[in-house]
C-alpha cells in the first residue's frame, strides 16, 4: 500500500508541472465548452480533440484528453439542465429533474449540485481507482453476457420508478422505446429490421435524436400550443442561485450513493453510464423523503434526482479507467477513443502498462485529481451566468433551444431526414405530454432494449439455449435474486399496509 | 374530444403491435445455438405492445385514462403558433443544403420566435444570425464537422 502512495506522489510530481497543469486546464475548458453543445457527447468531443493533442508530449496529451473527458461529461449536464437537450444517454436522468428544477427557477442549485457532485464522485472514484484498480479488474473479468443480461433485467425492473403517475402509461412509453430500439440492424445476425426500405434507418435511430425530439422539440411545441405567453405561476422565476442548507443536506447522501453505484458499473467491461444513472435515479426516488417533488409526480424537481445520477455518471467515468488502464479494455465509446490516443504514442494499455509506463500512468491518475479540482473551480463561478440564460424572453429562448437542437441533430449525420424525424418525434412528444405519458421510459427502453437483446442472445448461445444459465452462475443469480426482491418486496409491504407512491 | 383522442392513441399502439408482430413473422427463423433468433425480441415487443395497447383501450372506453398528474385539464390550443414552429423546422430542414446553414438556421430562429409571439422580425433575424455564426465556425473550423456552406456557392 505504501508503494502505491509513493508512486502516486511521484505522479503528482508529473501532474503539477506547470506545463501539464496548463494542459489539464485547456482540456477541461475545451471539454466543457464543446460538451455544452447539444448532440455532442464526451466520445465525440474526445475524438474531435484527438488531433489537437498530436503536437504535445505523451504525458501532457493524455492529461489533456482526460480533462476533455471529464469536462465534456460536465458540459453535457449543463445543457441537459438548461435546455432539456441531453447530449448523451448518461445525462437523460439529469435532464429529467434538472430541467424541471430550472423551469421552477432553481437552475442554479441544479447546476451547483451537479458540479459539486461530479467533483466528489470523480475524486472518490479516482481514490478507488488508485487503491483498488487491480482488484476491481479481476472481478470485472468475471462478467459475461449472462451477468450483463441479469443486470439489465434488474435495470428494467427498477425503471418502474420513472414511469410517472400511471403505471400503465409508463409501460406504454417503455414499449414504445423498445419498439424504436428494434429499428435498424440486428446487432447479432446483422439483419435489418423494420427499416421500411429507408436507408437512413439501417443504422438505427440515434437516441440523441429521439431525446432531443421528445424533450426539446416536444416541449417547445407543447409550450407554443398551450402556453405561448408563459403562465403566470412561479415557473421560470429565478430564486436563489446557490444551494440552500436543505439542498446540501439532501444532496450529500445522493452524491455518495451515486458514486457507490457508478464506480463498479464503470469498471465492468461493456458497462456504460446508462444503467448506473438510471439505477441511481430510481434509488433516489425510492429513498427520497420528498417523492412528490419528482417531476414524474408533477413536482418542481427534486435535487437528489440531479445529484445522484450526476455523481453516478462521473464515478462511472473514473471507474471506466480501471479496465482501460489495467486490462486495455474500453468500457465506453469514450474509453475506446482514449485507447486510440494511448496507441498514438505506442503505449499499449493492459496488465503491463503500470510496469512499462509507470510514471506516465501515475502522472495521469494524479492529474485526474487535479482535473477534478480544476473543473469545479472553472464551473462553479459560471453557474450564475448559465442560470441567467433562462431569463431570456420566451420567444428568443425557445428559438435558441430549437436552433441548437437542430444543429446537434443535423451535425450528427448531416441528414435533413433526421431533422424531419426529430420534428415527427417532437409531435409524438406533444401528444404524450398532453395525455400525461412520461417521456423518459421511451429513452430507457430504446437504450436498454438492444443491449439486453444482445446479451440475452449471446448468453443463450454460450449456454446452448439453456435458459437456466441466469440462475446457475453466481453473479448472474445474485442479480436475479435482487430483481425478484425488488419486484416482490413492495407487494409484501403493500399487503402489510404500507402505501407506495406508484400504486395505480 | 378527450375520449376520441384516447381511443385513437390506444388504437395507434395496437396498430403498432400488429405492425411489429407481422414484421416479426417475416424475419428469418434461423436461431443458431441460442435457440432464439432475430425474430424473438420483436415478437416479445409486439406482445408487450398488444398487452399495454389493449389495457389502454379498455381504460379509454371505460371512463378515460386514469391517474393524471394534474387531473384532466381542457387546454385551448394555439394552432397558429405551432404552425410557425412547424414551418420553421421543416423549411430549415428543406433549405439546409440549398440556402446554406446560416440562412436556414436563422430562418428557424425567426419562425420559432414569431410562433411564440415575437413581433420584432428584424431584431430576431439579427439575434439568430449572431447566435448561429460562432457555432457554425466552431463546428466547421475547429471541430471539422461538415455543415452545409455558410451561404450557398452562389453567394
Amino acid at each position: 500500500m505504501m508503494e502505491t502512495w509513493t508512486l502516486l506522489l511521484g505522479g503528482f510530481g508529473t501532474a503539477l508541472q506547470p506545463m501539464n497543469l496548463m494542459w489539464a486546464f485547456i482540456g477541461c475548458l475545451l471539454g466543457t465548452a464543446i460538451g455544452v453543445l447539444p448532440g455532442i457527447g464526451p466520445a465525440l468531443t474526445v475524438a474531435m480533440l484527438l488531433p489537437v493533442t498530436a503536437k504535445v508530449d505523451p504525458a501532457g496529451a493524455l492529461i489533456m484528453l482526460c480533462g476533455v473527458y471529464y469536462g465534456a461529461a460536465y458540459g453535457g449536464s449543463t445543457t441537459s439542465i438548461l435546455m432539456n437537450t441531453p447530449g448523451e444517454s448518461s445525462s437523460i436522468m439529469t435532464a429529467l429533474e434538472g430541467n424541471t428544477m430550472a423551469k421552477y427557477g432553481r437552475a442554479g442549485p441544479a447546476l451547483a449540485t451537479s458540479a459539486i457532485g461530479s467533483f466528489i464522485a470523480g475524486t472518490i472514484g479516482v481514490v478507488l481507482l488508485t487503491l483498488f484498480a487491480p482488484l476491481v479488474a479481476d472481478l470485472a473479468l468475471k462478467f459475461g453476457p449472462a451477468e450483463f443480461f441479469s443486470l439489465m433485467v434488474l435495470a428494467f425492473v427498477t425503471v418502474s420508478s420513472v414511469l410517472g403517475a400511471s403505471m400503465l402509461r409508463g409501460m406504454v412509453s417503455l414499449a414504445l422505446g423498445l419498439a424504436i430500439g428494434l429499428v435498424g440492424m440486428d446487432s447479432i445476425a446483422g439483419i435489418p429490421r423494420y427499416t421500411a426500405g429507408v436507408p437512413e434507418l439501417i443504422d438505427g435511430i440515434e437516441f440523441v435524436l429521439v431525446a432531443v425530439g421528445l424533450f426539446a422539440v416536444g416541449e417547445a411545441l407543447y409550450s407554443v400550443l398551450y402556453d405561448p405567453k408563459g403562465d403566470a405561476t412561479e415557473r421560470n422565476k429565478m430564486s436563489s442561485i446557490w444551494m440552500t442548507k436543505d439542498d446540501w443536506k439532501r444532496s450529500w447522501p445522493a452524491w455518495l450513493r451515486g458514486t457507490a453505484i457508478g464506480f463498479p458499473f464503470g469498471s465492468i467491461p461493456a458497462g456504460g453510464a446508462e444503467i448506473p444513472t438510471f439505477l441511481s435515479y430510481s434509488t433516489e426516488r425510492k429513498l427520497s423523503k420528498f417523492p412528490k417533488e419528482f417531476s414524474g409526480e408533477g413536482g418542481k424537481g427534486a435535487i437528489e434526482g440531479v445529484a445522484g445520477p450526476e455523481a453516478a455518471n462521473n464515478a462511472t467515468a473514473a471507474g471506466a479507467l480501471v479496465p482501460l488502464l489495467t486490462l486495455g479494455i474500453p468500457t465506453s465509446a469514450t474509453a475506446a477513443i482514449l485507447i486510440a490516443a494511448f496507441q498514438n504514442y505506442n503505449i499499449q494499455p493492459g496488465p503491463l502498462l503500470f510496469q512499462t509506463s509507470g510514471p506516465l500512468v501515475w502522472g495521469l491518475i494524479a492529474s485526474l485529481y487535479v482535473g477534478n479540482v480544476m473543473l469545479l473551480v472553472l464551473n462553479l463561478p459560471l453557474v450564475g451566468m448559465w442560470a441567467r440564460l433562462l431569463t431570456i424572453p420566451k420567444p428568443q429562448l425557445y428559438a435558441g433551444i430549437l436552433v441548437f437542437a437542430s444543429i446537434g441533430v443535423y451535425g450528427m449525420r448531416q441528414s435533413a431526414f433526421d431533422l424531419v424525424l426529430m420534428y415527427v418525434i417532437g409531435v409524438i412528444g406533444v401528444i404524450m405530454r398532453r395525455f400525461d405519458f412520461p417521456v423518459a421510459p421511451v429513452i430507457v427502453g430504446m437504450i436498454l432494449g438492444p443491449m439486453a437483446e444482445k446479451q440475452l442472445r449471446n448468453a443463450l448461445a454460450i449456454a446452448q439455449g439453456d435458459w437456466l444459465i441466469f440462475f446457475k452462475q453466481p453473479i448472474a443469480c445474485t442479480f436475479m435474486v435482487i430483481t425478484i426482491a425488488v419486484m416482490f418486496v413492495p407487494i409484501i409491504l403493500r399487503k402489510r399496509g404500507v402505501r407506495l407512491a406508484e400504486d395505480d | 374530444m378527450q375520449k376520441n383522442w384516447q381511443v385513437g392513441i390506444a388504437a395507434f399502439i395496437l396498430m403498432l403491435s400488429a405492425v411489429f408482430g407481422v414484421g416479426a413473422t417475416q424475419l428469418p427463423a434461423d436461431t443458431g445455438y441460442a435457440g432464439i433468433g432475430s425474430a424473438f425480441m420483436p415478437a416479445v415487443v409486439a406482445l408487450f405492445l398488444l398487452l399495454v395497447g389493449a389495457l389502454l383501450m379498455w381504460q379509454a372506453c371505460t371512463g378515460g385514462f386514469r391517474n393524471f398528474t394534474d387531473g384532466v385539464v381542457d387546454l385551448v390550443a394555439d394552432h397558429r403558433g405551432a404552425l410557425w414552429v412547424t414551418a420553421g423546422i421543416l423549411v430549415s430542414a428543406a433549405l439546409m443544403t440549398k440556402l446554406g446553414f446560416v440562412v436556414a438556421a436563422t430562418t428557424l430562429f425567426v419562425c420559432v420566435a414569431r410562433g411564440f409571439g415575437s413581433k420584432t422580425w428584424l431584431r430576431d433575424a439579427i439575434t439568430g444570425a449572431v447566435l448561429v455564426l460562432p457555432v457554425f465556425w466552431l463546428f466547421t473550423l475547429v471541430l471539422d464537422v461538415n455543415l452545409p456552406h455558410l451561404f450557398n456557392d452562389w453567394f
